[in-house]
């Protein structure tokens, strides 16, 4: 993962006192030390630099050799000597440290992690071994990194290229006070701590100040340090301010062309935007360039398969669906989007300046390359400004994603994206798209998992000052689910307590830029302690008996389970209704609604499994099977409206299954319900079907009984030509033509 | 594609049929899990069999009674009996082994071989014959199964494709489910079958998001590498087109009526002129085509309606 290019680009300078102490005695043909080469680069004398490194390639000692080839840019020489000199220095940290630099700045954090743990096991006070670390950690937003860099301040206090890290962590984390502490004790202990000045210029600009002046002390040492201008964007990208970031990725670019890793960023981030023909240039340009980290290569593979997707634009939006399903989705997700903003518009009372560009991959993937180096989950869906890049439902088993309920997250983004100009907090952009899905449709949203309940169980639900950090580097697994979950609750107290307005009101205070305590303050009238403090008060009420019960649930649905296995359907009953009302959320598998319905169907008592069928439904559950069989049960019992209305809303969750697109356009049709019958139909063809036949007489016949003739005809026309000898298609054919007859007879 | 393969070839799946021949083995389980499915499928089969028509011969084993040596007697009868015109079709569920060289069908006691079955099947006089191998590993049974006229289709691709495979479930399905039947002439062909199986069986590990380990594969030519699919391109899937599985309708109620005979002569020569009209859909203006069709299609469907009255 390549989160930081700029810190791969930098040399420490330390190596002088490796030369010293453990290569003492070797002979340098030049006379030339790594440290004077690097100092060459860092105040960009970029040929004498070169030069410098050159004279280091014809060394004697391999560590000098590998410093010479990495810094002429011939990683795999320098890989080569790097190994010839921990194979004639087996004991020496240093070398180990710089040859997992080396790995780290070229993509390979796995060698890189290995190699700073090598380093260690010879030296456990190696203070670079422990900034490798935390390198590596930070890339992957892994908490360990302030833990590693921590360590690595402690062990060498005058290693100010860990306060410049320890600063950008800070800032990602939204501490700013932080990181800027840190930044100014990096340029205490060197004034030319260039990233500490990047990180006090990437502080001003998040605030909407001028940051000229540490740009220009940047300049005074470095006029090419193109990495400082990077790490600015690196940070407005993390806040979401795109086309800020893509601004300043452009100046890296100017301040240095060759800056390989801004470029394929530029790409990146270009692309986030929607375009596509800047990032490929971009992207090949790093690429060809060697600069070909994961991040990278997917995004150009994700780039070729575009000729696979299929784009639509209509109105405000633009679709881009993958060609094979784009038939089937395209109703719905128009349909959808249309309905999300025409209620965001009045709900936010604004409208969208461009059109939003919704795109949805089968192959999770390509989803995954729109997410890569970005913190938090990414798991169903993303959204950069205007642009919306999903999981198609077809990317996850059935049941596991409720499509609709990502798009009207993501959208909900789109707006609060716009409304604040990109100047928000994570917590609650997050923490308002998830409270919209269930204004949405109350079965959507997130439910309390187990992981929830034992994160309140446990306290360690987080202040809401500090609710961000539970997205970006969570302290424990499943903190950022958590905090998803938090973040929503705190959006439902909010709009219970005070109005629905209220959260409008705390969209444009962020919007000036006002951080979450003084907007809990202003705009709640709480200080944020003791709005944490009612809140979970309020939450308590909600969802105390499920966290007081935990324990007791799960004791109770493992033997449920056993009950079920057995099938004693009675006890299965009886202690169901306990587990249900012990936990009334729990809606994933193994949960009592299940049991229950299935024990009910037992016993021959289909009311009663419609009725618990019916409660997991509407509590959130969405398994298919379940759902399916509820709208066969409320058919079997008479009540065709209800089956019908149980399978659209399967819809939501999993549309690429052919049986209930037949099944919702048969009740449909025979409710005379012929619209919503010919889009059903139709996803049946759309679906391809072995069954052509049968799925384009469908279609004909709900055309015809929607007075739609000319379409009737050539779907009748593909279902016979199909299978010419099938007789339902025949008949309605010949019923056309006597319509035809009858038509042109009154005619005369 | 298919449809119109078998139209210039004149081969018809509504060809008037002798008693048909089916035998089922539904093999060793090994679990219980596995016993019950095996025997489960089995018994559908045996069932839809039966029912489809009731001059069929019907032999299903399963559990203890799915031995080689019943298999060996059984198929060794039928080499009795079986006339050439009648239609033979042979069934194996359950797992399957192949060492690289042999495969093996496993069942209680000593297991059958590849060579073995064919060895047996070959003195069937039956000219058309479709071997079904469900089990895992099947698609090492080809080569030694394989002949003139006769169906193979395996669940895998190669012998080494050696997992549990859920292709036996969908095979039933597809005789169970109409729409399998996708040029509604009220016969599933063994092609139609294998297409629809094979087809949900995809669907399967699509769905579940788990890596396919058996991909069927179909040889009707007796000659050639098996296919993933059947066409005039690959040149497989002309017999398995015109062997009938099942019949699920009443179509050849009418042949045995004299009085309806020159409407099926009719019928039949407005099929031929449909089907020659997709061959010929590509050189064709689209209007040209769709004006054709339709008026041929019409003249069908009147035709049909006198043969229902």
């Amino acid at each position: 993962m390549n989160r930081r290019p700029t810190r791969r680009a930098k040399q420490l300078f330390f190596c002088a006192a490796v030369c010293v102490a453990c290569l003492a005695g070797a002979h340098i043909a030049s006379g030339a030390a790594p440290d004077d080469c690097h100092a060459l680069r860092k105040h960009g004398h970029r040929a004498e630099a070169q030069k410098c490194y050159e004279s280091l390639t014809s060394a004697r000692d391999p560590y000098l050799r590998a410093e010479g080839y990495w810094g002429t840019g011939n990683y795999q020489e320098a890989n080569n000597q790097f190994r010839i000199a921990v194979a004639a220095s087996p004991a020496n940290p240093v070398i180990r440290v710089r040859w997992g630099r080396l790995m780290h700045e070229r993509f390979n954090n796995t060698d890189a992690d290995g190699l700073f743990k090598e380093a260690l096991e010879k030296d456990p006070k190696n203070a670079q071994a422990y900034y490798g670390l935390a390198l590596v950690s930070a890339d992957g937003f892994d908490n360990k990194a302030i833990e590693f860099t921590t360590k690595a301040m402690e062990l060498d206090p005058k290693l100010y290229e860990a306060h410049e890290l320890m600063a950008d962590l800070m800032l990602e984390d939204s501490d700013q006070a932080k990181a800027f502490a840190e930044a100014d004790e990096a340029l205490k202990i060197s004034p030319e701590a260039l990233d500490a000045m990047a990180i006090h210029a990437a502080i001003e600009v998040l605030n909407d100040r001028s940051p000229d002046a540490w740009l220009e002390k940047i300049r005074q040492v470095n006029p090419t340090y193109g990495e400082g201008y990077a790490l600015v964007a690196h940070h407005l990208v993390f806040n979401r301010r795109y086309e800020d970031g893509i601004a300043y990725y452009r100046k890296a670019i100017e301040a240095d062309p060759q800056l390989w890793s801004a470029r394929a960023q530029l790409g990146i981030n270009l692309m986030r935007l929607g375009q596509e023909d800047e990032p490929r240039k971009q992207l090949e340009m790093a690429y060809n360039n060697g600069y070909r980290n994961e991040e990278t290569v997917n995004t150009l593979r994700l780039l070729d398969s575009y000729k696979n997707f299929v784009t639509f634009k209509e109105g405000n939006t633009i679709l881009k669906l993958q060609k094979k399903e784009s038939d089937l989705l395209r109703p719905y997700y128009d349909a959808e989007l249309k309905r999300i903003m025409d209620t965001y518009n009045k709900k936010y009372k604004m409208a969208l300046p461009g059109p939003v560009q919704v795109e949805v991959y089968p192959d999770h993937e390509d989803f995954a390359v729109r997410t890569m180096g970005m913190p938090g989950l990414g798991a169903l869906g993303v959204t950069f400004g205007e642009v919306v890049a999903m999981d198609s439902p077809s990317g996850r088993p059935p049941g596991q994603f409720l499509w609709a309920s990502t798009l009207w997250h993501e959208m909900s983004h789109v707006y609060i994206l716009t409304a604040t100009n990109h100047r928000v907090p994570r917590w609650f952009t997050e923490g308002l798209a998830v409270h919209e899905e269930t204004e949405a449709s109350p079965e959507w949203g997130d439910r309390i998992t187990p992981d929830v309940v034992a994160a309140i169980q446990e306290k360690k639900l987080l202040p809401v000052a500090d609710l961000d950090r539970g997205f970006i580097r969570p302290d424990y697994p499943n903190q950022v689910l958590v905090s998803y979950y938090q973040a929503g609750r705190i959006c439902d107290y909010i709009q219970e307590r005070w109005g629905a307005d209220k959260l409008l009101d705390m969209v444009h205070s962020f919007a000036k830029l006002t951080k979450t305590p003084d907007v809990i303050r202003q705009e709640l009238g709480l200080a944020p302690e003791e709005f944490d403090k009612e809140f979970l008060l309020w939450l308590d009420k909600d969802v105390g008996q499920t966290v007081a019960n935990f324990d007791k649930w799960r004791a109770a649905v493992k033997d449920l389970v056993e009950q079920a296995k057995n099938k004693n359907y009675d006890a299965v009953l009886k202690q169901g209704e306990e587990v249900r009302r012990m936990y009334p959320d729990y809606v994933y598998p193994a949960n009592a609604y299940e049991f229950m319905a299935q024990a009910n169907i037992a016993k021959g008592d289909k009311k009663a499994a419609v009725a618990i069928l019916a409660a997991y439904e509407k509590i959130g559950g969405h398994n298919p099977p379940a759902l399916k069989q509820l709208a066969s049960l409320e058919e079997e019992l008479g009540n065709p409206a209800e089956a019908a209305a149980t399978l659209d809303r399967l819809n939501y969750i999993f549309p690429e299954d052919e049986e209930l697109h037949r099944r919702l356009g048969d009740l449909w049709f025979a409710e005379k319900k012929f619209t919503g019958a010919i889009r059903e139909y139709a996803a049946v063809v759309a679906l391809q079907p072995l069954d052509k036949a049968s799925a384009q007489y469908n279609l004909a016949r709900a055309y015809f009984a929607a007075g739609q003739k000319d379409q009737a005809e050539d779907h009748l026309l593909a279902s016979l030509e199909a299978a010419p000898d099938y007789r339902p298609a025949q008949k309605l054919l010949l019923q056309m033509k006597d319509s035809d007859e009858g038509n042109k007879n009154e005619g005369k | 594609m298919i449809a119109i393969f078998l139209a210039c070839t004149g081969i018809s799946s509504r060809t008037a049929h002798a008693a048909p021949y089916y035998v089922t083995v539904a093999g060793l389980g090994g679990e219980p899990d596995f016993e019950q499915r095996f025997t489960a499928l089995a018994s559908d089969l045996d069932k839809l069999f039966k029912a489809a028509d009731a001059s069929a011969h019907v032999t299903t084993f399963t559990g203890t009674s799915a031995t080689k040596a019943h298999l060996t007697d059984t198929l060794a009868q039928i080499a009795r009996d079986a006339k050439p015109d009648d239609a033979f079709t042979l069934i194996l569920i359950g797992h399957g082994s192949y060492d690289g060289e042999e495969y093996k069908f496993n069942l209680p006691g000593p297991d059958i071989s590849g060579d073995e079955l064919a060895v047996l099947l070959n003195r069937i006089l039956a000219k058309r014959q479709l071997i079904v191998n469900t089990t895992s590993a099947s698609g090492g049974s080809i080569g030694a199964l394989q002949r003139a006229g006769r169906i193979v289709v395996a669940a895998t691709k190669t012998g080494t494709e050696k997992n549990a495979t859920v292709f036996a479930r969908y095979l039933v399905d597809a005789l169970r489910d109409g729409s399998a039947d996708v040029d509604k002439n009220e016969v599933i062909s063994a092609l139609e079958a294998f297409q629809y199986a094979d087809r949900k069986t995809a669907a399967f590990y699509e769905t579940q998001k788990r890596l396919a380990t058996e991909h069927a594969v179909i040889e009707d030519t007796g000659k050639k590498e098996a296919v993933r699919t059947a066409n005039a391109e690959s040149g497989e899937g002309l017999l398995a087109g015109s062997f009938a599985l099942l019949r699920i309708g009443s179509a050849q109620k009418a042949a045995s009526d004299p009085a309806k005979r020159a409407l099926l002569e009719k019928k039949e020569e407005i099929e031929q002129k449909i089907d020659t009209l997709k061959y010929q859909k590509a050189a064709m203006s689209a209007d040209d085509y769709k004006r054709q069709l339709s008026a041929a299609l019409l003249e069908l469907a009147k035709v049909q309606e006198e043969l229902d009255k």
